[in-house]
């Protein structure tokens, strides 16, 4: 909860949310996590293209490595049967790890780009990595300065 | 067992799983104690070690396969669900790898199931690439778990086979201690691993069918992909590495909350529209779209116009920002958004493309040009200021526009006719253009016949949407590059060819093929305008451009061709000397739409006369050479061509150029064109009579006159002609959609497209689905061959 003043007359603005918009899931690739890069019109006010559709791409490149078939994926599971899959109380499989990495670019990305824009991205993985859920606030306008007024909060991660 | 469902926690779930391990576990240890001692010390000491660890292999994947969590997708927030409320169709079609799957709506998760994704009653949730759920485990078995399940099933076969085989030979070594603890113990343990051998081995064998076929239990059971193509497998070896090798898929439920909180506080930024569209300064108080568009989110006019518009994404606007600037210096003034500004705005086309997708009669001229009227009141010397709510939305529009004619086309098919026949209308009734550009018919209308165009070019030519940016340029080539250059106009008949200076480039002939050919699928919602801009354009051969060409100096005509070029100053007050050629606009459509408007528009302004009457006598003579092309184009398509055999492609946007056609005229009329979109794309479930699906011909620039034809022929709602038209366009004959544009689109195909080939005799696979958003005038009738063997 943050709240801007500028000047002791600052009007205190807070956001409502005001629509989400969801992006939903590739699938003409299979079954592969890949999110479809389809501008929506509803933020086409609101952001710039470039911006969203990089957003989307990075992340379904984040995707595609955490679910790619190779040589890491292979050991992983090779230690995994030796160990009668007890290297998974201690270890993090790789997909966990880019899950991180994806959790932290959309939150550098909120911070960044999408939060000055009154937009907020919630990582997939919320959501069953069925969607990618982007919030659209509105400027409610600014309330009086005696109100305690709040700044939308939105935790990234629940 | 993480089972939430009710059925799973109750105590008769229980039942098996707690039999299938007492049996396991037990027996196997009665068999590790009572018959490996033995067979350590006489077969070998090896033994008793490889059963063991076979022994814990099993027990871990059983484990596994009992306690891991499935892949259960969370059950959608209400947020997510309200979209699809009650008028959301129960099945929504995707396109997977050319092959059309059936998303169903759950009731219980509140979600489009993705494909694979099944609803387990027993544990009452989804759960992703459901094979089953297994009682012996209590537990789905789903994509996260399968490999463990597998594995068990597996080991356990070997496992049950070992202790058979050695409490066998235990046996018949000590058949004279029938009656020992050892013996009688071992004979039970046989028995056991005896009587379960065979339900075990044939499971196992039945998953190994399964993983070597790509399939999972219930795709099998429900002989999903019995006679078809099974678009999830990728090969025998593939799907045995993506068994074994593939990465564990995260857990959805209950992961573990950081808390990271990410404040949003306006004031908000907004993007900078300026840099989509071309920004425009007027030099009498017109807007500039850039500044308007820094407001903060208060709301600006343009923001909401945008809004409303929806405009396909915007063009590029650097070619237009040269063109621009060197026209305005021109002109003397430097407008950056020449045909934005003309062309009418969204909301004004509305009723007239709610007209055409209700393939109701197209709103007269006179209509339109009220509502135009109405917008921005532009004449001529008010041009400029006239232009203000219009050229703002019209700048935007054309920063919309401006933009690789690539990207758009798919769904705007009849966008860029009827921007361009908008502009038309525009500049005849303003008249203020100060240009003429050259009609670039071969990007429109001058390929197809005269009598194809009829509506389809016809809306293109009239539709002056900004989301018909690139339309515009791909019709409107300048058609002398020299003349451009001499009246000071930059035409661009295609936003690439623009050059940096402003100068004049004639465009390649072929420049326009690619945007009607790369057509991808687009989401439906661009398409809502274009309906109201076809109805606007007649869809009889219009004669009104026939007329106008005629007609000589036509002011109105001359205006309505500057502004549809877009490559002038729509807001100078210079109307640039008439030098725009106008090349192409034999186009029949073009030419009614312009003949229509110009008809209609009895106020021109003087100075769009005088302008019309300076054009060169080049740039007329070679007006009515294409004039006289396109008729007799049209002439031949309308006596050769067959009601049904309309290109499946894009009938619409898909209209290339008319250099790009090269052998358009050779070209038998019934000739499909590219193929039909890609099966299970809305688009193309969704494309009307226009793009009929009749033998599709490879050569795309066939069918890109014959989609001409047939888009204009239909009157059906452009909406479905664009989205189909672009996925036709792909030029795939037999199998689904390679369209990419499935990427773009949800993809949400409730209806078959019309269908007049033959081939439509398939049974709908995709017909199924209420049509949620779209509201096609032609339910589907067949279907198309091509889907359906694309599901097969």
């Amino acid at each position: 909860m943050a709240t801007e003043f500028h000047n002791l007359q600052e009007l205190r603005r807070s956001a409502s949310l005001a629509n989400k918009v969801f992006i939903q899931r590739d699938y003409s690739e299979g079954t592969a996590c890949r999110f479809q890069t389809k501008f929506p019109s509803e933020l086409e006010s609101r952001i710039e293209r470039t911006l969203f559709e990089d957003t989307v791409k990075t992340l379904n490149t984040f995707y595609a490595e955490a679910e790619k078939i190779g040589g890491q994926s292979y050991l992983e599971g090779c230690l995994a049967c030796a160990t009668a899959y007890l290297i998974f109380l201690c270890m993090e499989t790789r997909y966990e790890k880019v899950l991180k990495k994806i959790a932290k670019y959309i939150q550098e990305q909120n911070e960044k780009i999408y939060a000055p824009r009154g937009l907020l991205i919630t990582d997939p993985i919320e959501r069953g990595m069925r969607v990618i859920e982007v919030s659209i606030y509105e400027d409610r306008g600014s309330s009086g300065s005696s109100s305690g007024s709040s700044s939308v909060s939105v935790s990234t991660a629940r | 067992m993480p089972a939430s469902g009710a059925d799973a926690l109750k105590p008769s779930a229980f039942l098996p799983v707690c039999t299938a391990t007492c049996l396991l576990v037990g027996a196997s240890s009665l068999f590790f104690v009572f018959t490996c001692p033995w067979l350590a010390a006489t077969i070998c000491p090896a033994v008793p070690p490889c059963c063991a660890i076979l022994f814990l292999f099993v027990l871990a994947n059983f484990t596994m396969a009992t306690f891991m969590d499935a892949g259960v997708l969370p059950v959608a927030s209400e947020d997510e669900d309200k979209d699809d409320g009650f008028r959301a169709p129960l099945y929504k079609n995707v396109d997977i790898k050319g092959v059309q799957v059936r998303m169903k709506w759950c009731a219980s998760c509140h979600f489009y199931r993705p494909p694979r994704c099944s609803h387990c009653s027993v544990c009452d949730h989804c759960v992703e690439d459901f094979d089953h759920h297994c009682p012996w485990v209590n537990n789905c078995i789903g994509r996260r778990n399968y490999r463990y399940f597998f594995l068990f099933l597996l080991s356990l076969t070997f496992h049950m086979m070992a202790v058979f085989t050695f409490g066998l030979i235990y046996v018949l070594h000590h058949m004279d201690d029938l009656w020992k603890l050892h013996f009688t113990v071992t004979v039970v343990v046989i028995s056991i691993s005896g009587l379960f051998l065979l339900p075990v081995l044939g499971l196992t064998g039945f998953h190994l069918y399964l993983v070597s076929r790509g399939r999972t239990t219930n795709e099998q059971v429900t002989g999903k992909f019995q006679g078809g193509v099974n678009p999830f497998t990728q090969g025998c070896c593939s799907n045995m590495e993506y068994l074994v090798c593939s990465p564990i898929s995260p857990k959805y439920m209950a992961r573990p909350c950081k808390k990271k909180v990410v404040h949003v506080q306006p004031p908000f930024l907004r993007p900078e529209l300026d840099q989509q569209m071309p920004v425009k300064v007027g030099d009498n108080g017109l807007h500039t779209l850039a500044v308007e568009n820094k407001r903060p989110s208060a709301g600006a006019v343009e923001l909401s116009d945008i809004k409303q518009m929806k405009s396909p994404p915007p063009l590029p606007p650097k070619p237009d920002r040269g063109l621009l600037k060197s026209h305005a210096d021109d002109v003397g003034h430097h407008s950056k958004s020449v045909i934005p500004v003309s062309i009418p705005t969204v909301p004004q086309l509305r009723p007239v493309l709610e007209a055409i997708s209700r393939g109701s009669s197209p709103i007269p001229p006179e209509q339109l040009l009220k509502a135009s009227e109405q917008q921005g009141n532009i004449k001529g010397p008010d041009l400029c200021s006239g232009f203000r709510e219009s050229p703002v939305r019209g700048i935007h529009q054309g920063g919309v526009s401006i933009q690789p004619p690539l990207q758009p086309n798919t769904v705007y098919s009849s966008l860029p006719l009827n921007s361009r026949s908008l502009t038309l209308k525009h500049s005849c009734r303003y008249g203020s253009k100060s240009q003429l550009p050259a009609m670039q018919s071969d990007g429109w209308g001058s390929s197809p016949p005269a009598g194809i165009i009829t509506s389809s070019t016809l809306l293109a030519n009239q539709s002056s949407s900004s989301n018909d940016g690139p339309s515009f340029d791909n019709f409107i080539n300048p058609a002398d590059p020299q003349l451009m250059s001499q009246r000071g106009v930059n035409f661009h008949s295609h936003f690439m060819m623009l050059g940096t200076d402003g100068s004049v480039q004639c465009p390649p002939p072929h420049s326009y093929s690619p945007v009607f050919m790369g057509i991808t699928r687009q989401s439906p919602q661009p398409r809502d305008s274009s309906p109201s801009l076809k109805g606007l354009t007649s869809r009889d051969p219009s004669p009104s451009l026939q007329g106008f060409i005629q007609r000589e100096p036509s002011p109105g005509f001359q205006g309505l061709i500057t502004r549809d070029l877009k490559s002038q100053s729509i807001a100078s007050r210079d109307v640039p000397p008439p030098g725009v050629s106008v090349r192409d606009m034999s186009s029949q459509s073009l030419r009614d739409s312009l003949r229509d408007l110009v008809s209609q528009d009895s106020t021109l302004p003087k100075s769009a006369a005088a302008r019309y009457d300076n054009f060169s006598k080049t740039i007329m003579a070679s007006i009515n050479e294409r004039r006289e092309l396109e008729e007799r184009e049209r002439m031949l398509r309308l006596q050769t061509r067959p009601p049904a055999h309309y290109c499946a492609d894009a009938g619409i946007y898909d209209i290339p150029s008319k250099r790009s056609l090269a052998p358009d005229n050779v070209r038998p009329p019934g000739s499909r064109g590219p193929t039909p979109p890609a099966y299970g794309s809305r688009e193309f479930l969704m494309s009307t009579g226009i793009l009929g699906y009749g033998m599709r011909t490879s050569p795309l620039s066939n069918s890109s006159t014959l989609s001409l034809t047939h888009a204009s022929k239909t009157s059906s709602s452009p909406l479905q002609n664009c989205s189909s038209s672009s996925l036709q366009n792909k030029g795939r004959s037999s199998s689904p959609a390679y369209c990419p544009s499935e990427r773009q689109t949800a993809s949400s195909t409730s209806t078959l497209p019309r269908l007049t080939t033959a081939n439509s005799s398939a049974p709908p696979y995709t017909s199924y689905a209420t049509a949620k958003r779209s509201s096609l005038p032609f339910p589907s009738e067949g279907k198309e061959s091509v889907t359906l063997g694309a599901l097969k």
